[in-house]
């Protein structure tokens, strides 16, 4: 419990406690693979919060996100001597918790749809626009994602939702980097109409309100 | 190609990522030069990157976390070799973590409110007076809490006094934390921090004798197993809320936020937010 200064922060910022952890992912990953039995759960610690984002935003649905990182964590846990030391253990974490997701996503059979069917389907499962204006468009990209092909969807939380490199994310999904640039490319084609249809959406609603009339009258 | 075709979207997210051969790339730029529907849809294009990257992180959810932890934990080591004992990382300290403080059952809780009273008063400068304290109390360790650090109503500083441990056998764990009544009506961008400026103890005392809101904030600890860094009696998005932060991970001033109503449900999903 060490409140800080504000910033911009004084010099007499305390060192102790700002400081990057010591032991990196590869010596806890090492200390597990050892017999240690509180190394992994350290890992987990440190990476849930990034594996949990990318599931649910992968599958778009938390008990399908919950399912797929245990399963994740736990098949890291029992197979973590199959880490190669070429990789940096994020992206190995990254890689299990996608292909988990990946997994799922092909289990249900996926058919293809046509551009006003997504629509249709986005606009149902989009809630009234009684939301703030960030959940607002937090749930639309949801619904919206959740229309796209599986491949097409991973590569977008990784390079657009999650900000890793293209190189990163090729490395997690185990293809080279032109395929991650096109299934982006492919993707975002895919979800400017529907997420512009939503955003006028929106727009049109907020209007009728006093603080749209604000808006809009300056 | 130019008048009344177009092209469509994915040639043009093809042309962004720069995968179109250098001919198709010049003839779609050439068009776009006079093509305002095309310049629109590439706009629109750069606008699903924006969306998609102002999606805020979500926190994973208690329940999840918990849940894989005690699958870990009964899951044996598979690497384990029996008969010898391999050094563990518990002897290293990893990184600093907030142990909560225990005191008799038969002590007043050490919840302490610091109602906002004039709320143009400079925070700021009371503020950033406390720098050299905070740095100080980095030297009291993480088991330090702010309720004792701060509770001088004249806004000078007083001692320090670390909570200590007391050895008693009571089964109940009562925390100390700080409670302020902000009263400010949080926006979910404010809660994604950094909260120092918002959280940051004030000076001031009183009794929190709510005990509603203790329970609450004693359930969330030890759904967290945990104290809180401070609590706020607040608004979120105009409902009336209390706002616990908690740390997520110190090293890498990294919080969670739950936020809760009156009743102790959520208001919404725990977020993470920085604190400085």
């Amino acid at each position: 419990m060490t409140p800080q200064p504000e910033q911009p922060a004084p010099a007499e910022q305390p060192t102790a406690v700002g400081a990057r952890p010591a032991v990196t992912d590869a010596d806890l990953l090492t200390r597990h693979i050892g017999g240690d039995p509180h190394a992994f759960g350290e890992i987990v610690k440190r990476h849930r919060d990034r594996m949990w984002a990318v599931a649910l935003r992968t599958l778009g649905d938390p008990d399908e996100a919950a399912d797929a990182v245990q399963d994740a964590f736990m098949s890291a846990y029992r197979k973590a001597d199959s880490f190669r030391g070429d990789a940096a253990v994020t992206t190995w974490l990254h890689r299990i918790v996608v292909n988990a997701c990946l997994d799922r996503m092909r289990r249900k059979s996926v058919r293809p749809v046509a551009d006003d069917e997504l629509i249709e389907a986005a606009e149902r499962d989009t809630p009234g626009p009684d939301q703030t204006a960030e959940r607002e468009v937090s749930m639309e990209v949801t619904a919206a994602l959740k229309l796209l092909p599986a491949d097409q969807r991973a590569a977008l939380v990784l390079v657009d939702m999650m900000g890793y490199s293209v190189e990163d994310a090729a490395s997690v999904l185990g293809v080279p980097a032109g395929t991650v640039k096109s299934r982006c490319a492919r993707g975002r084609a895919k979800l400017a109409p529907i997420l512009s249809h939503l955003r006028n959406r929106t727009d049109l609603s907020r209007v009728s309100s006093a603080k749209g009339a604000e808006l809009r009258d300056g | 190609m130019t008048g009344d075709t177009h092209y469509d979207l994915e040639i043009l997210a093809e042309l962004a990522e720069g995968l179109l051969d250098d001919a198709t790339a010049h003839r779609v730029r050439q068009h776009l030069a006079v093509c305002d529907p095309c310049g629109e849809s590439l706009a629109d294009l750069a606008t699903v990157r924006e969306m998609l990257a102002t999606v805020p992180v979500p926190a994973m959810p208690l329940g999840v976390a918990m849940r894989i932890d005690r699958a870990l934990a009964a899951e044996p080591n598979p690497f384990a070799i029996p008969a010898h004992s391999a050094p563990t990382i518990s002897d290293i300290p990893v990184r600093p973590t907030l142990t909560s403080v225990s005191v008799p059952a038969d002590e007043p809780v050490l919840a302490t409110v610091t109602p906002l009273r004039k709320p143009s008063r400079g925070r700021r400068a009371w503020l950033t007076s406390l720098g050299a304290v905070a740095a100080a109390a980095g030297v009291f360790g993480v088991t330090t809490l702010a309720t004792s650090l701060f509770s001088s109503p004249s806004g000078t500083v007083a001692e320090p006094t670390t909570s200590v441990s007391t050895p008693d056998r009571s089964p109940q764990r009562a925390l100390a934390y700080t409670v302020r009544a902000s009263g400010h009506n949080y926006t979910s961008r404010e809660l994604s921090g950094p909260l120092v400026g918002y959280f940051g103890p004030e000076p001031g005392t009183g009794t929190n004798n709510d005990e509603q809101l203790d329970a609450c904030v004693q359930a969330k600890s030890n759904e967290l197993d945990r104290a809180p860094i401070a609590v706020d009696r607040a608004l979120y998005n105009g409902n009336e809320a209390t706002v616990m932060a908690f740390w997520e991970d110190q090293s890498l001033d990294k919080v969670r936020v739950v936020v809760v109503d009156d009743n102790c449900h959520e208001l919404r999903q725990d977020g993470l937010a920085t604190w400085n």
